[in-house]
């Protein structure tokens, strides 16, 4: 490096600083935003309240014990640090103001900086969500229109799939499987924010046996349908030790209780993102799309074949993954290519393009993919190469995007 | 009392270190004019830190958490570089120091010497952010007076001036091809330090991954050995307290926490297992070299 580069990079590192620090900013407590008052001791950590209202917080922390003490404020996972302050000095005092979005957080004490920190208790900030730009608002409602015609034309696919998996046809049920899935599939990561659906949706065995949730759905119906399969995946080692008592062959009693209750829950999520109440954030957006791809790789995903361990079909849930991914993509790029993301923007378009042409080699929905069974090793490594091609700028979007 | 004294100390060590010896480098090669501008970067960065320290505090706008950590970690790293170039650079040019090159590397020298002062601004700039917001928080609390606090956490800071002037008059005595070594190591030695807690920085904001994010869901076993509680490497404050004067000197110096995360000491051993043994041999080679111009 020369001498005039060093300079050059001295300069760079300030222009980087102050953008930082403009994007950085928070408003300092105005007489009206809410002061809370933390009392920090070497064994204790007592906050004035245990809620606030979404915006800016002002915790203004005292430290009454005897050693040097930190104040954390953390995510609902107790790992996140949202906003800390450090060095309060014994017999001082020092503000730590945050804006933060309603959800659930802990605050915590680290007196002597020792440890995972003492006085750990919950803090709840409800209220609105931290003011968005109307740009911001007009991609997040687009994208909620997106999922309501999802599960809008995900109700008549599963309701085609049952009738005829209860009527006996099990050859047409067979073939309506994956169709029905698609629509699902694309949207998996909002459908998994309705905790209590999800599970009885689109659990698999492993999954509902480790929970200790009875087991229905897409898969229990997939088991039925493929009951041979299913016997003989099971009796393998690695699977032999899940109970076997339900692979028998449903009755048509029983066939119709699964089915029915399948179409109930498909037409529950269709209410329930069709009621007023439902919202999303743009983090939701980018990190359901991140989310997507995560589903294809995970251990129990399509990659693996894991997904689908009976039918086979997981290249129709595996492009409907890329294909929800890119949608939620899409719907983002231009607050991207806004906030000077167009080469990540670029990127993301060639690796989407590339994995939806590799994948379109396998077949189509209309025509039909190839079953998963006959992706040999070297073939599913080079579907697991674009993949992670993908996933990679994937995972920086919603830096890109939201806007910190 | 003792613990304001030792936040002042930790916090001025290592920006009065690597100052003392970049003092040492350009009292050693007979340039005050270089030596003026160190000053002057380290004068602007204490400015700016005071300047910065007020505005967020009476301002009408603060710093979010992400950003002084994102500036604070940004910083270290950036300080690395140039400290790690500069020593590389040194290396190179006090192979001609002990020839008739004076003249070349008074040219050379840093150029006109601001090179060495950007590093003086950012290695003071980096402490100095955190360490005005402090001293400011202390100057307004009430309970214990606030300007005992205050003078408290200043003699901290004193003593690591006093720690870093020692430091210049010590090297001043070495003769120039074991300062150019024993000095570089030294820089290296600090350097891997203020690399270590960038990126804990970093990672504190959430920026990288480490302790405090959880892992992504359907990560595999070697991705997740980085998240959450796994981000540990180890966990020793029982051990030695991180408000005691040992933690503060190793801190310090050795840039050593009692709580470190893998991807810390990760960085800050590849960091020293490759450039020190590199400098090393270049420096034991520029020594035979010039032995062998002179006979």
């Amino acid at each position: 490096m020369t001498h005039q580069k060093l300079k050059g990079s001295a300069t760079l590192a300030a222009i980087g600083a102050a953008t930082l620090l403009l994007a950085g900013c928070v408003p300092n407590a105005a007489p009206s935003a809410q002061s809370i008052a933390v009392s920090a001791v070497d064994d204790g950590c007592e906050v004035a309240e245990t809620a606030g209202t979404s915006g800016t917080i002002t915790f203004t922390v005292q430290n009454d014990g005897t050693k040097v003490n930190e104040f954390y404020l953390l995510g609902s996972n107790k790992l996140t640090i949202v906003g800390e302050v450090e060095n309060i000095a014994p017999g001082t005092s020092r503000d730590l103001t945050v804006q933060v979005g309603p959800g659930e957080y802990f605050t915590a004490c680290k007196p002597g900086m020792i440890g995972a920190g003492v006085g750990q208790s919950p803090f709840t900030v409800t209220g609105d969500e931290v003011a968005t730009t109307p740009e911001e608002d007009a991609v997040v409602a687009q994208y909620i229109a997106y999922v309501k015609t999802q599960t809008e034309e995900l109700v008549p696919q599963v309701e085609a799939f049952v009738d005829a998996y209860k009527a006996g046809n099990d050859d047409e049920a067979r073939a309506l499987f994956p169709i029905a899935r698609i629509n699902y599939e694309r949207i998996e990561p909002t459908a998994e924010q309705f905790g209590d659906l999800d599970p009885k949706i689109d659990y698999r065995k492993p999954g509902a046996i480790e929970e200790g949730l009875p087991f229905t759905g897409f898969h229990r119906i997939e088991q039925d349908l493929w009951l041979d399969r299913a016997i003989e995946n099971y009796s393998q080692p690695e699977k032999n030790h899940y109970p076997k008592d339900d692979l028998v062959a449903l009755t048509p009693d029983e066939r119709a209780e699964i089915g029915d209750q399948l179409v109930a829950d498909i037409s529950e999520l269709n209410e329930k993102v069709k009621s007023p109440d439902f919202s999303l954030t743009l983090a939701d957006i980018t990190e359901g799309a991140k989310g997507l791809l995560d589903e294809v790789a995970a251990p129990d995903g399509k990659l693996p074949g894991e997904e689908n361990e009976f039918a086979h079909t997981d290249l129709y849930d595996f492009t409907a993954n890329v294909e929800g991914a890119q949608v939620a993509f899409d719907t983002v790029r231009e607050l991207l290519v806004a906030n000077g993301g167009e080469d990540l923007a670029k990127d993301l378009d060639t690796r989407f393009a590339d994995m939806l042409a590799t994948l379109a080699t396998y077949g189509s929905y209309d025509a039909g993919f190839v079953s998963y069974d006959t992706v040999d090793t070297t073939k599913r490594n080079e579907l697991a190469a674009k993949l992670s091609a993908l996933s990679e700028p994937m995972s920086r979007l919603t830096a890109g995007v939201v806007e910190s | 009392m003792i613990a304001t004294l030792l936040i002042g100390l930790r916090e001025g060590l290592e920006a009065a270190l690597v100052v003392g010896v970049l003092l040492a480098y350009v009292g050693k090669l007979g340039r005050p004019d270089a030596a003026r501008k160190i000053w002057l970067g380290v004068a602007a960065a204490i400015l700016l830190s005071l300047g910065l320290g007020a505005l967020l505090t009476y301002g009408a706008y603060g710093l979010s958490f992400t950003a002084q950590e994102a500036i604070g970690g940004s910083l270290s790293i950036l300080a690395v570089a140039m400290v790690t170039w500069m020593v590389f650079w040194m290396l190179k040019m006090s192979r001609g120091i002990s020839g008739e090159l004076r003249g070349q590397v008074d040219r050379a020298l840093v150029g006109s010497g601001w090179g060495v002062a950007a590093i003086g601004f950012i290695s003071v700039a980096r402490e100095g952010i955190e360490t005005a917001l402090f001293i400011w928080a202390t100057t307004r609390a009430s309970g214990t007076a606030p300007l005992v606090g205050f003078l408290t956490a200043i003699s901290g800071i004193l003593i690591a001036v006093a720690i870093g002037w020692a430091l210049y008059r010590g090297l001043l005595r070495v003769n120039l091809t074991v300062f150019f070594r024993w000095t570089g190591v030294l820089l290296i030695i600090f350097a891997a330090g203020v690399l270590a807690y960038g990126i804990h920085d970093l990672q504190e904001a959430g920026f990288l991954p480490g302790p405090f994010i959880a892992a992504p869901e359907g990560a595999g076993p070697i991705a997740t050995a980085w998240f959450g509680e796994a981000g540990w490497a180890f966990r020793i404050p029982h051990i030695v307290a991180p408000d005691g004067v040992l933690a503060v000197l190793l801190k310090g110096t050795l840039g050593f926490s009692p709580e470190m995360t893998k991807l810390e000491v990760l960085a800050w051993a590849s960091y020293l297992i490759i450039t020190l043994p590199l400098f090393l041999v270049r420096s034991y080679g520029a020594q035979r070299a010039s032995r062998k111009e002179r006979k």
